[in-house]
């Protein structure tokens, strides 16, 4: 029994890791995929390394002279600066170059911003990653097992579809503190149910193909079939969708802070720098300008890169 | 269906009543600080607030029932809560409506050139086009636009379109009659209002309609890529039919079923995710209004909004399978 | 089954000279026609014969270039009345599918458009010739034309006289008015949009009765799904036949039927070919068909024509191997054997395929040319062709 069942396992892989260099092949060819890979790539780099290449202790007041945010040069643009914003800008003629301009605490913008990615990179993976695990058990269960526990798990996922999703955010957000976890938590739970669905739709079919009954006849247990073959056959889609929720996860995040969540004002996060910008679009726009762009840029970058993988994925557009 | 909007009115009835030291207190409205403390916990009394939590929600069922929602706290006067709703929700309404035609009209197309053209320049065009919507931050976007199309502008002395508002203060008014100001004004005969009211609606528009069109370019393209690889497809083709009358009469019909219905669904979609926008332009739509009953701790109001915009959603699945019936020939009911 | 004499002079109505064509995929290119050489002749059934992989269908595919996209021609001519198709540009190609080669595919539940009726996916094949509208239209008019039952068995002729066989290639069209100018005169130039429609609609009823279905009108409002099998095929081959076309190609039409469907399908088209005289490559992988319908039948194995001949002939002297194998393995259900003939060996992988005659690893003749080249046509007399070294070089 032993003998056959690691046999199979082997065939499995093998055609598995067959599988996977056509897709990475057909990835190469698509130009589009290939820079939003690279734009991320880039996003993670600056994420990883932003410790080392900002001085971090810039983002507290204690990291500047007297101890204090240099508030002189809040919303500032540099005067050396090509880009002339227009009347009414107040210009700063110091010594340090200050590439896109000064938030409202007088930092450096562009220091501000690389500092922000890991934050919200970070944020996103352990929200995407959450969302995606618990959606994805829930509806691999619902699927494999059926009856009264499927019922339940969609009618569960019904209600949490029909939920305005911005909304309970906030509202759970309002009552429960403004802390990072919380945050999370609330995004978790505005994310999960397309997960659920999509699981539980790829365990339904692949549920009545025939290697299931062979592994069920070889004497497989539930648990093992269910983890080891039939996820591991199913997991494409979940990855394409998971993907292309970083982005949109990037933004909800921010745009969360950027109505007012966040736990401290001065926190290094999009969405906060933005929110500071709000009020002093016309006088300070570089504040909103730049953090947005960013935004933009690395939720482009995910969604390129799952866009791509979701076409190259599909199996019917497979050759 | 019933079930679903029993489930959703739980949930945010546990959530907005079950926390009242955290900010969502349930008297607030009824009360005015010049009460004492006694009077206050009479009040709450009264209003049964310091009941269990199942007995509080019995109540409010039966309030609900019979069409009493509640009161606002101060930050809407303390009027009743399904008058502020109504008053505000046609012009969300209005800005989904606008929205939703814009998406069609741009993404429609966009995703079948996509896919005609799969894999050409176009493709690769529409497609970054399409990305780049759904990847913009919505307050960002709306941000931009103000900054070009108001500020920009009447700085370098081009006309520029408004930035906020639903129209023009000093604009006069019209007899309210749907609530949605370009509608009002059509109605009774006042153009410059309605011209006004419209050129408002532009920006926030876009806005809405530049992030989903991306969505909706990318399904219509999948189901077009789908719909062309057919084999009805290659018969049509060897009738020798042109290609133009290949596409619109055999692809399309076939592809644009999955579109349509997704259409429905985002468009109740767009009347409850508007919160955004609406801040960002100052519109006196709802989901402004619910930003700031969040963040007042109203609970009346979040329930009816939750409640309106999850039966909405319920409602326009319902309707978009119905619609499937009448598309597809091949489904019958 | 009807013999085809040879002593007739017939043209042919196609020429298909050394065809080659590849497709590029992610697994290599693979080499689906090698030099496909084949001849149809006017009013007789040529029936391509082969296992899966053989090559069949693409060829039926590159002539009316509804290849896809990872296809190329690499070489070859494809003559239709003397014209090469593969130098024409895809307008003429069009018009070519509109109006001389009609295709019908094998499975009629997935090659009909699901949403569209019957009578939509009809109507479009008939509004392609304006022209012929008109003239049927103005035809309807005359009083001959509203005696005479079946608008379309009119245009399309089925007694034969003595100018259609002057003019090979006049419109049937054409030909009538021809015989009915002298008696009517219907000569208002305009027709109205009208009129036109009701010249459609008696079109489709019409075509939909030459093919044997009951209840035309019902028909035309349905949808695919809810027809059966067979009367879904019916509409496909009435989709053809509105064409009017030089000849049918029909590519595994029988393959998705059951038998009893099968056989009235093939009842339906020996009945076609004599009334209209209708030409046909006929595209199937089951001898028994072939046998059923063809005139001539070629045989084709590895992107190659191997053997064309009578199919009388053909089953009665098969000349290459793989035709004999082919034919012994056919299980005779009046004698009692022990086993199966077989043909020993598997298809060949069309991306890296045997040199030579691709045959060669199987055929119990093999020599040593074999490897070296693919052997010429060799021409024997009752008009059999072979490729061959076996029967010349």
């Amino acid at each position: 029994m032993k003998r056959i069942s690691a046999r199979v396992r082997t065939g499995e892989w093998a055609a598995r890791w067959a599988d996977l260099k056509y897709t990475l092949f057909l990835l190469r060819k698509n130009v589009l995929v290939m820079s939003g890979l690279i734009i991320s790539l880039f996003f993670i780099f600056l994420a990883l390394t932003a410790d080392i290449i900002v001085n971090p202790i810039l983002a507290t007041p204690q990291g500047y002279p007297n101890d204090s945010y240099p508030f002189e040069r809040r919303w500032m643009w540099s005067a050396y600066s090509i880009i002339n914003w227009g009347p009414g800008i107040a210009l700063y003629h110091g010594p340090e170059f200050l590439p896109i301009g000064t938030d409202g605490w007088g930092r450096d913008l562009l220091q501000m911003i690389v500092l922000a990615i890991p934050v919200d990179l970070q944020n996103a993976v352990i929200i995407v990653t959450g969302a995606a695990v618990f959606g994805t058990l829930l509806g691999a269960l619902a699927g494999y097992v059926g009856g009264v526990l499927d019922e339940a798990v969609l009618r569960i996922t019904d209600i949490f579809l029909a939920f305005p999703s911005l909304v309970l955010a906030l509202v759970f957000a309002a009552l429960f503190g403004r802390s990072v976890e919380t945050l999370r938590l609330a995004i978790i739970l505005v994310w999960w149910p397309p997960y659920v669905r999509l699981m539980r739709g790829q365990i339904l079919g692949e549920k009545e193909k025939s290697y299931v009954e062979a592994l069920r006849a070889l004497g497989a247990g539930h648990l093992r079939i269910l983890f080891r073959h039939i996820i591991p056959n199913s997991i494409y889609p979940i990855l394409v969708q998971a993907t292309l929720d970083f982005g949109g996860v990037v933004l909800t995040f921010s745009a969360l802070m950027f109505l007012g969540f966040s736990p401290t004002p001065s926190l290094p996060e999009l969405g906060n720098l933005a929110a500071d910008g709000y009020q002093h679009i016309f006088e300070a726009p570089w504040l909103i300008i730049f953090p947005g762009i960013t935004m933009l840029l690395i939720a482009l970058a995910f969604n390129l890169v799952g866009d791509g993988l979701r076409d190259v994925l599909d199996p019917r557009l497979r050759r | 269906m019933v079930f679903v909007l029993f489930g959703v009115s739980l949930i945010v009835f546990y959530l907005a009543r079950g926390f009242p030291r955290q900010g969502f207190d349930p008297v607030a409205p009824y009360i005015n600080p010049k009460m004492t403390s006694e009077q206050i916990a009479e009040v709450r009394r009264i209003h049964g607030f310091d009941q269990p939590l199942y007995i509080q929600y019995v109540f409010w069922l039966q309030d609900v029932l019979r069409g009493d929602w509640g009161r606002t706290g101060i930050w809407a006067q303390g009027r009743s809560v399904l008058g502020v709703f109504s008053l505000s929700f046609p012009y969300t309404v209005q800005l989904s409506v606008a929205a939703t035609i814009l998406t069609v009209t741009i993404g429609l197309p966009l995703g079948i050139i996509s896919a005609v053209k799969n894999n050409k320049l176009p493709d690769h065009v529409s497609r970054i086009i399409a990305l780049t919507g759904y990847s913009t931050p919505s307050y960002w976007f709306g941000f931009m636009l103000q900054l070009v199309f108001f500020y920009y502008f009447s700085v370098w002395g081009l006309p520029n379109l408004p930035n906020n508002l639903a129209v023009s203060p000093g604009i006069g008014t019209v007899p309210r009659v749907t609530g949605m100001p370009v509608l009002d004004g059509l109605l009774a005969g006042n153009l410059l209002y309605a011209w006004d009211a419209f050129c408002h609606l532009i920006l926030p528009a876009f806005t809405l309609a530049f992030i989903s069109l991306g969505f909706l370019a990318r399904i219509v393209r999948a189901s077009m890529l789908e719909v062309m690889r057919q084999d009805y497809i290659t018969l049509a083709r060897s009738k020798g039919l042109r290609e133009r009358v290949v596409i619109y009469r055999h692809a399309l019909k076939n592809a644009l079923i999955p579109a349509v219905t997704l259409t429905g669904l985002f468009f109740a979609g767009l009347l409850g995710g508007a919160l955004i926008t609406e801040f960002v332009f100052a519109l006196p739509g709802v989901g402004q209004l619910s930003l700031q009953a969040v963040f007042q701790g109203d609970s009346n109001f979040i329930l009816l909004y939750t409640l309106v915009l999850a039966a909405i959603i319920v409602v326009a699945n319902l309707v978009v399978d119905v619609a499937y019936v009448f598309l597809d020939p091949r489904i019958k009911y | 089954m009807t013999e085809f004499s040879r002593s007739e002079e017939k043209d042919k109505i196609l020429e298909v000279k050394n065809l080659r064509v590849e497709f590029n995929t992610y697994r290599g290119r693979v080499k689906a026609l090698n030099g496909v050489n084949l001849d149809l002749y006017k009013r007789e059934v040529l029936s391509l014969v082969g296992e899966s992989g053989c090559g069949k269908s693409v060829t039926a595919l590159t002539i009316i270039d509804l290849l896809p996209d990872n296809a190329t021609v690499l070489g070859g001519q494809i003559l239709l009345t003397k014209e090469d198709l593969l130098k024409k540009s895809d307008d003429e190609i069009r018009t070519i599918r509109a109006k001389r080669i009609a295709t019908v595919f094998q499975d009629p539940m997935t090659f009909l458009n699901p949403v569209l009726t019957i009578g939509t996916q009809l109507e479009e094949t008939f509004m392609l010739d304006k022209e012929g509208l008109k003239q049927a239209t103005k035809l309807r008019r005359t009083k001959i034309g509203r005696e005479r039952e079946g608008l379309l068995r009119q245009i399309m002729s089925f007694r034969r006289t003595e100018k259609v066989k002057e003019k090979e290639d006049i419109t049937y069209l054409e030909y009538l008015s021809l015989e009915e100018q002298s008696s009517t005169k219907s000569d208002e130039a305009q027709v109205s949009r009208g009129e036109i429609k009701g010249t459609v609609r008696a079109l489709c009823i019409d075509v939909l009765k030459l093919v044997k279905l009951a209840d035309p009108e019902r028909i035309l409002r349905q949808y695919p799904f809810e027809l059966s099998g067979g009367m879904r095929q019916r509409a496909m081959i009435a989709m053809a036949l509105a064409r009017r076309p030089a000849f049918f190609i029909a590519d595994e039409i029988t393959t998705a039927l059951d038998v009893t469907v099968q056989a009235q399908i093939l009842h339906l088209l020996r009945e076609l070919k004599d009334k209209i005289g209708s030409t046909t490559l006929m595209i199937t992988h089951d001898l028994g068909v072939a046998a059923e319908i063809a005139d001539r039948i070629a045989v084709m194995y590895g992107g190659h024509a191997v053997e064309a001949t009578g199919t009388r002939e053909i089953f009665r002297s098969p000349l290459h191997p793989y035709t004999q194998l082919l034919m012994r393995a056919i299980p005779n259900v009046t004698r009692l054997v022990e086993s199966l003939e077989t043909i020993p060996g598997t298809v060949p992988d069309m991306i890296d395929p045997p040199p030579g005659c691709p045959f060669h690893p199987r055929c119990p003749y093999g020599m040593v040319k074999c490897v070296e080249k693919f052997p010429e046509t060799t021409h024997l007399d009752g008009d059999h062709e072979v490729a061959c070294y076996l029967y010349g070089d």
